[in-house]
């Protein structure tokens, strides 16, 4: 990330200095005014998921739902301690269904469960892969979008979305599961 | 059938707080607690990202960079036209939505170039965004190998996509 961080930046400076020595600060300051109104929507957000998500950790129904999906999160993640499998059972259905208010929330209470137990780094790993692939089923906003400008058949595209969507988290999981070892 | 979704959830857990006699006004303000920190704590990666993406826009970099890739990309069957939504794609979200709706209006919303373009948005992710956020609070910091598989693992699916457009 440092590496990405630092080229991306200092090149763009270079150029902008030639062209638009003006624009580097606005660019700082516009990318930091985008990240404060982002972060403002987030505490909404994250203020209602994170209170239905303490009720469903309260009342043990987050177990209850990492238990009908611990076939599957057994074969992706190994042993992993019960409390970080509710959140990350959670978390995927969520993002399979779309619910994008709800995913982020949960992956980072799942990531910090995780955290807290030894040798859960390729778990930790394996579960970024799977969210930064998109396992979302249903692509809502390019429907909506689609629908918006008068396309003659919206959902044309929903079937490739989703086979897309499933052979690019199948490689990251290949390659999770070759490249990084478990622990 | 899926705006059903999460009113029956919320539903469910309440009622099942009161039935595990969970009290759930303190269980749900205790949990809603969280957010004003967790914002607190996202927001420093958050501005780092979106300078990142603004520097890369202004200075046409962006633009640079898909220039000199094209080739590369056709040679994958992934269309000259596609090139800047496959490379924003991973750093920000609402970006590459402005780009897809320009594909939309510039090349008519049913065209094959929109259609895939519909499929590349629809099956990737905003991956640095992800990582920023996910891992602002915790202390794994190797994201290097993760984040490199993740897009490896998009990139074939956006080659993928223009393929499956042409013959589905």
């Amino acid at each position: 990330m440092n590496v990405i961080f630092a080229l991306v930046c200092s090149i763009s400076m270079i150029i902008l200095l030639f062209i638009n020595p003006d624009g580097v600060l606005t660019a700082f300051l516009t990318g930091g005014e985008k990240a404060l109104s982002l972060a403002t929507k987030m505490i909404i957000v994250h203020a209602v998921w994170m209170g239905v998500f303490n009720l469903l950790e309260k009342t043990k129904l987050s177990n209850k739902f990492a238990k009908l999906l611990s076939p599957l999160n057994n074969f992706l993640f190994g042993k992993v301690p019960e409390s970080a499998k509710g959140f990350i059972s959670l978390n995927i259905s969520a993002n399979a269904l779309g619910m994008s208010g709800a995913t982020t929330p949960m992956g980072i209470k799942a990531i910090a469960e995780l955290e807290k137990h030894k040798n859960t780094e390729y778990a930790i790993a394996m579960f970024f892969v799977i969210n930064a692939t998109s396992v979302q089923i249903i692509p809502t906003s390019v429907l909506a979008l689609r629908a918006s400008l008068g396309s003659a058949s919206p959902s044309d595209i929903v079937i490739p979305t989703i086979l897309a969507t499933f052979l690019s988290t199948i490689i990251g999981v290949i390659l999770v599961k070759t490249f990084i070892k478990k622990s | 059938m899926s705006k059903y979704f999460i009113p029956i959830l919320f539903l469910i857990v309440f009622l099942f707080s009161i039935i595990k006699k969970v009290k759930p006004y303190d269980a749900f303000t205790e949990g809603a607690k969280s957010a004003i920190p967790f914002a607190i704590s996202v927001f420093p990666y958050l501005v780092s990202i979106f300078i990142l993406t603004e520097l890369f826009e202004a200075s046409g970099l962006s633009s640079a960079v898909s220039t000199f890739l094209q080739p590369v990309f056709s040679l994958l069957g992934i269309p000259a036209e596609l090139t800047k939504l496959v490379l924003i794609k991973p750093f920000s979200g609402s970006g590459s939505l402005a780009i897809l709706s320009e594909i939309y209006t510039k090349y008519g919303v049913d065209s094959y170039l929109s259609r895939c373009a519909s499929v590349i948005y629809g099956s990737s992710e905003t991956v640095f965004y992800i990582a920023a956020v996910y891992f602002a609070g915790a202390k794994t910091k190797k994201l290097t190998a993760p984040i490199l598989i993740s897009l490896v693992a998009s990139f074939i699916s956006c080659a993928f996509a223009c393929f499956i457009c042409k013959i589905m």
